[in-house]
């Protein structure tokens, strides 16, 4: 039963579909796991949308927490996100720490702190799941977002976050 | 007095809600909060600090600069701007650091002088929940002056501890970020290596709480002047850190003597020659 749930939970992990998420599974080598946002960027520049980029893991709670706020709240929110963002949906496990995870553009691969260092975000300190970056569709951040998900977990807030509100 | 009072409310938050463990970011708000509002633990604050004493919000005298989002609550960035230079006539005497809803509240009490040039500062600070961040400027002609921002993080005060430099703890760094201005006011960039423990870290070894460490009080002279004095609290994040300004008026030395709460006493120092001016 517990195994059936876990299957369960696993199966629900990542954004909501009516959503209508980029799914990105990483590229995994090693013990890394390296997420490919090239495309992500490229349909993001056709669409002339910005990025909202989303990595939870299949086994985080806090994850399903705010993958469940979504999902409630579909009514109020799948046409904000619509409008101005691709979401992009990075599908990862919680034993993916810092130092395995890379983020490839282009040619290029990132580990997670180079990459962070690299867009001046001041969370290349610390990995948290889920994560969220704001870009616009060259990549650059939109706002400093905070570690975790759990200060836009409801409608208002969420929307603070898409409008940018500092 | 500032320091009794910071216990005494410390003390009073510990009995009322007990030790607050590892906190989830709740998220969301019963109301929407405005900037410049007010919170029952500022009124009691205010109370206590200032008594009947009149603070002016709305004069422009101190602006406050934080985000409404950090990327961890236990380093808030908080800028504090004074529209007002330091002449001996009228003077920003004491810059008064809140965040409403922390365990303890008063985060840092500074006393300048007129060395400091332009009253202007930098730090980072912790913040456990959901809380306003206020300044209070109180000017050398008695009057307050206050600007506030609401803020949106959590778990500031729990927040797991940083172990790298344990060997290097009290290790004081000065540095001039943008080169000397002699006789104007020039930025310093201060800096303590410290945990800073609030008390309600928890050790993910022992599941023991790491007992409370902060840096208690930073003096910092140029030759025999006096530029500020500061009474902190844990409610700076760790590795303390300040941007503030001094005016050089001829060679000297820029020397920080820092204090902790286990009697600890560190100095940092940096010899400042002039450029020409």
């Amino acid at each position: 039963m517990l195994v059936m749930a876990l299957v369960n939970l696993a199966a629900a992990a990542g954004i909501p579909a009516d959503y209508a998420p980029m799914v990105i599974e990483p590229n995994v080598k090693d013990g890394k796991s390296e997420f490919d946002l090239t495309a992500a960027q490229s349909r993001a520049r056709l669409e002339k949308k910005r990025l909202y980029v989303y990595l939870g893991a299949s086994d985080c709670p806090y994850c399903r927490v705010y993958e469940t706020f979504l999902r409630q709240n579909t009514q109020d929110l799948v046409a904000e996100f619509a409008r101005d963002y691709l979401i992009v949906d990075l599908r990862s496990s919680l034993s993916v720490k810092a130092g395995l995870l890379y983020f490839k553009v282009g040619a290029k691969s990132f580990d997670y702190k180079a990459f962070m260092e690299r867009i001046g975000d001041e969370r290349a300190r610390l990995l948290v799941y889920p994560s969220v970056w704001l870009f616009d569709a060259e990549l650059k951040p939109l706002l400093q977002m905070p570690a975790g998900a759990g200060t836009f977990q409801t409608v208002p807030e969420q929307l603070e976050i898409l409008r940018l509100v500092q | 007095m500032i320091r009794v009072l910071v216990y005494c409310v410390l003390a009073g938050a510990i009995f009322a809600v007990g030790v607050p463990a590892t906190r989830g970011a709740v998220g969301g708000l019963p109301t929407p909060v405005g900037h410049a509002d007010s919170s029952p633990e500022w009124e009691q604050l205010r109370e206590k600090m200032f008594g009947a004493r009149k603070i002016d919000a709305d004069s422009g005298r101190v602006s406050l600069v934080v985000p409404l989002r950090a990327a961890y609550g236990a380093s808030v960035p908080v800028k504090i701007v004074s529209k007002l230079p330091q002449s001996a006539q009228l003077y920003v005497k004491r810059l008064y650091i809140v965040v409403d809803k922390n365990p303890s509240p008063v985060a840092a009490v500074f006393d300048l002088t007129t060395e400091v040039g332009q009253a202007d500062l930098e730090t980072r600070l912790r913040v456990d929940e959901y809380s306003h961040v206020r300044v209070v400027s109180e000017l050398s002609n008695g009057e307050l002056h206050t600007d506030s921002r609401y803020v949106k993080v959590s778990g500031g005060c729990s927040a797991p501890p940083n172990r790298d430099q344990l060997n290097l703890i009290g290790k004081t760094l000065l540095k001039l970020p943008e080169g000397v201005k002699m006789n104007a006011p020039t930025a310093v960039d201060l800096q303590v290596v410290h945990p800073n423990d609030t008390g309600f870290e928890l050790n993910n070894v022992t599941v023991m709480f790491i007992p409370p460490h902060f840096v208690r009080s930073i003096k910092v002279t140029y030759g025999e002047a006096r530029i500020f004095e500061a009474e902190l609290d844990f409610s700076i994040s760790e590795n303390p850190a300040f941007r503030f300004n001094f005016v050089p008026h001829r060679a000297g030395e820029l020397k920080a003597e820092v204090e902790d709460s286990k009697e600890g006493h560190y100095v940092g120092r940096l010899a400042v020659q002039p450029t020409g001016d």
